[in-house]
């Protein structure tokens, strides 16, 4: 049994960390809460549904993983561009009214929603079923596992090594740790907030993306219009205990996240309905006995 | 021998790997008025918010009227009778300026301990003729002029009728009328019988003012002494030259 | 004869009064204005089976939008989670009703009670939070009530929510007596929802322009300052939780007594938190007439004008809303009603500083 919470535990823990992932990054970075990041979780997914069904149209069979992977570049792409132009739009020129960015960024989760809807038709139409991307069955000890989660898991250390990468190693992500540490300091030596703002909000909806791709793929195996909801869900509890802005928190957040589902799932029997509320039972949990998490950034005075 | 109305004993603070406030010591007796000065940064703000309640040390004490208020939070120290202002100002931008005045006198103190005649109202609109804003009582406070919010910072303090009051840079961005108008008040303030301690950079201004001067430089007190003995001595003027800033007159 | 003389004098002093306080003031003849035509609209011609459900329907989230901007608007505290008290006021009514057999109309005080015991509890870990970990837990609390909900199905009745008392029943407000006919319920509730939401407004009013609802501003201003001023930040807050739960819980109990399915797991939806959001900023936050009549402003659009002059289909219109709603915050961050009563202080005659003076001083409304 606790090999059990071990495996699953980290497996999904690392899939449930890069779901948050952009969003913490775009709040270390420039200290705005996107709630609109829900909704580029569900767009990729569903453009990527859709580019899974008429790819093979357009390429040979001979290769036949080519199509998820061009399917996965294409809308991660996609959710990026339409996500810096949200940004843009949308959430720049209120920069610094904290209230109007939340009812905004909300509010562009039920945009998005709501267009998906009108272009779907109907609900039925708008809830169908994403194919796994391999299957299989492996066996770590005597836990039987699916080799789609190990997959998800994957890609999740890779988004996070190449994030770290991007933001270690090159100009664009020295500049993005300089806006996180010190606004002023960084504007003086002539960065541009607002083009590395957009380029953030990019970064963050392309992690977004891959993020919804790999759980709708691996995990849920469908999409819905009210995805965005599950996606803040999970990326509110496990910024709350891992701390908003700190890449280490969200990945130890969602880590403990893991492993404390993965154990209430074998300790309460018939959870299946409490499942939703699972991660929202954790945050209120962790905020009561420690309102800042575990590493958050920008801690304010007392 | 009379108590001190404010003891700080071996005061400590740390931000990470950071010191603060370094085992800082110092007294104030009732009826003083003292000044703080020290390079930038030197953690002169940091010993205000530790005092006041903003941040808790990492070890020592602060006694007022022997009362051991380490470790309260902002407001119950206020309640006490120790107030202080703000640096940077910050009125209550959104309420009239005389309303800023009457959130001070919703506190309890404010309420229990202060006698207004007839309203609250009327109390505030003392406190307002008191530092000459008695004309902007209806203005809401942001579009109040940087001088008039400094006047209004004291004057919210002072409607607390504290015992103590710690001034953090009160004549911070004043041009030199509204500086001499500034001295003029604290000086009214402390015939009236208010301790005071004035954390300040204008340092003619202020040592027009004060009886005692306190140096803290790295978080520690280095010197200690009337205003006259302070410009004289060594460690001060090479900790403020050190820094180019030329001699301790050559500073406002 | 004496009492003659009284009258008079009494009428003299209340004309006086009304020329100078009300006539005199643009923004408050205005108010006076919407106030005729709303006590007259049930006669004024209108076809009242499609209209007045709806106009009832908006004097009960008037209230839920007044609530809201109490905590937001005037205290600061970011809540995406006013349908946790929405909710719960629908549910306490629901549940005195099925299994203690209470009336309608009588639960409300004590599901008020109820929404009041749940702000407290909700409120305490929320004081501690600012920016936006109080608006996540905010958000999170009414989402994870369903799960509650659906488990503990014995006692909630799971996702159909709790019955009617009787199927068919027309719902309305208060047990009116037998021989009021149709129309006669329909009015009746139109004119005691109005009440109440004008009731509930002259309360919340009085709160804000109280030294309570000074300290309030002061809070949403600056909390370190209010501090330094030696207020008990926590206990306002908390009060300021307590009073928006109370309205809050008032307007879900009210809905739920006019729904055709008492209460039900979407009354926690996260669009009931949103509405009085939308509602209040296009009205002008911060203010008490803003979220009322920004409520009304959603209400003619949703109910009137995309169903009879415009018909458009449910998620056409969700999606227009946001969107003039996402303009709104960028171009008129103060809203519409606000807009127009500065626009009207402007036509205002200058009146003398003494009387000014005079008048309790109190914060922008």
């Amino acid at each position: 049994m606790l090999e059990q919470i071990i495996i699953f535990g980290t497996l999904s823990g690392l899939v449930f960390a890069l779901i948050a992932l952009g969003f913490t990054l775009v709040y270390g970075i420039s200290g705005i809460v996107n709630l609109t990041h829900g909704a580029f979780f569900m767009l990729s997914a569903y453009i990527y549904g859709i580019l899974i069904r008429f790819l093979p149209n357009f390429i040979s069979l001979e290769f036949p993983y080519l199509t998820p992977v061009i399917a996965l570049i294409l809308s991660t792409l996609f959710t990026g561009i339409i996500g810096s132009i949200f940004y843009r739009l949308a959430l720049h020129p209120i920069l610094g009214d904290e209230i109007s960015i939340l009812v905004v960024s909300i509010c562009g989760c039920l945009i998005f929603q709501q267009l998906i809807f009108l272009i779907m038709g109907s609900l039925q139409a708008a809830s169908f079923r994403i194919p796994s991307l391999i299957h299989g069955i492996v066996y770590i000890g005597s836990v039987r596992v699916l080799t789609r989660t190990i997959l998800a898991a994957f890609v999740s250390i890779l988004a996070f090594i190449t994030l770290t990468i991007l933001l270690e190693k090159t100009k664009a992500g020295n500049a993005m740790k300089a806006l996180s540490q010190d606004l002023e300091a960084a504007m003086l030596m002539g960065i541009s907030t607002e083009r590395l703002y957009i380029f953030t909000t990019a970064i963050s909806a392309c992690l977004a993306g891959i993020a919804g791709i790999m759980f709708t793929s691996t995990v849920t195996e469908s999409v819905s219009v009210a995805m965005w909801l599950d996606c803040l869900a999970y990326s509110f509890a496990i910024v709350i205990i891992g701390g908003l802005g700190s890449i280490k928190g969200t990945l130890l957040g969602g880590l403990i996240f893991g492993y404390a589902q993965a154990a209430a799932n074998i300790i309460i029997p018939y959870a299946g309905y409490l499942q939703e509320s699972f991660p929202f039972i954790i945050m209120i949990l962790v905020l009561i006995i420690r309102p800042k998490g575990l590493f958050g950034k920008r801690v304010e005075m007392e | 021998m009379i108590m001190p109305l404010l003891e700080v004993e071996n005061l400590t603070k740390h931000f990470g790997g950071l010191i603060a406030v370094n085992n800082v010591c110092l007294q104030v007796e009732e009826g003083e008025i003292v000044g703080i000065i020290g390079p930038n940064g030197a953690g002169k703000t940091t010993l205000f918010n530790l005092i006041t309640g903003y941040l808790k040390p990492d070890s020592g004490r602060i006694i007022f009227k022997g009362e051991d208020i380490t470790g309260l939070p902002p407001n119950k120290i206020a309640n006490k009778g120790l107030v202080r202002t703000f640096q940077i100002v910050r009125p209550f931008r959104h309420l009239p300026t005389i309303a800023n005045i009457l959130v001070a006198l919703q506190s309890n103190r404010g309420r229990k301990r202060i006698e207004w005649i007839k309203t609250p109202e009327r109390k505030a609109m003392e406190m307002l003729e008191d530092v000459g804003l008695s004309e902007m009582m209806m203005e809401p406070a942001e579009n109040l002029s940087h001088g008039d919010l400094k006047r209004l910072e004291i004057a919210r303090a002072m409607a607390l009728e504290p015992e103590l009051i710690l001034l953090d840079e009160p004549f911070g961005g004043l041009n030199p009328i509204e500086t001499e108008y500034m001295v003029k008040s604290i000086q009214r303030m402390h015939l009236d019988g208010h301790t005071m301690v004035i954390v300040e950079h204008k340092l003619r201004a202020l040592m027009k003012l004060v009886e005692r001067v306190i140096v803290i430089h790295y978080g520690e007190i280095i010197a200690e002494g009337t205003p006259e003995e302070i410009g004289k001595n060594k460690k001060v003027i090479e900790v403020y030259l050190g820094k180019g800033e030329g001699g301790l007159d050559a500073r406002s | 004869m004496m009492i003659i003389e009284t009258c008079k004098k009494y009428l003299r002093k209340t004309y006086t009064e009304f020329a100078t306080h009300v006539y005199d003031i643009p923004q408050r003849m205005l108010a006076l204005l919407i106030l005729i035509i709303f006590l007259t609209l049930p006669y004024g011609g209108i076809d009242l089976l499609k209209t007045l459900p709806w106009l009832t329907t908006a004097n009960i989230m008037a209230i839920l939008a007044v609530s809201w901007d109490l905590l937001v608007g005037r205290t600061g505290q970011m809540s995406l989670g006013q349908a946790l008290f929405y909710g719960s006021g629908a549910y306490g009514t629901a549940l005195l009703f099925t299994y203690l057999g209470w009336p309608l109309w009588a639960s409300i005080p004590l599901s008020i009670l109820f929404g009041t015991g749940l702000a407290l509890i909700i409120g305490v870990p929320c004081l501690r939070m600012k920016g936006p970990y109080l608006a996540l837990l905010t958000m999170a609390f009414p989402l994870s009530i369903t799960g509650f909900l659906y488990y503990f199905r014995d006692i909630f009745y799971g996702e159909t929510g709790i019955p009617p008392p009787r199927a068919g029943r027309l719902p309305s407000l208060f047990p009116y007596p037998g021989r009021f006919s149709l129309f006669d319920k329909l009015i009746a509730d139109y004119f005691l929802s109005f009440a109440l939401m004008f009731i509930s407004a002259i309360i919340i009013y009085k709160v804000a322009t109280s030294k309570t609802g000074i300290v309030f501003v002061s809070i949403l201003d600056d909390e370190l300052g209010a501090k330094a001023c030696g207020i008990n930040v926590t206990k306002y807050k908390l009060m300021s939780f307590v009073i928006s739960g109370i309205f809050g819980s008032l307007s879900g109990s009210l809905y739920a007594s006019l729904q055709k399915s008492l209460a039900n797991p979407p009354f926690f939806d996260l669009l009931n938190s949103v509405i009085p959001i939308v509602a209040t900023i296009l009205g002008g936050i911060g203010t008490i007439y803003g979220p009322i009549v920004g409520t009304y402003i959603y209400y003619t659009l949703d109910k009137y004008i995309f169903h009879y002059v415009i018909p458009l289909d449910k998620n056409m219109r969700l999606l227009i809303y946001i969107v003039v709603v996402v303009i709104f915050i960028i171009k008129w961050p103060r809203g519409i009603a606000r807009a127009i009563v500065e626009k009207l202080e402007d036509l205002q005659e200058p009146r003398e500083i003494e009387e000014i003076k005079k008048e309790n001083v109190r914060p922008g409304e």
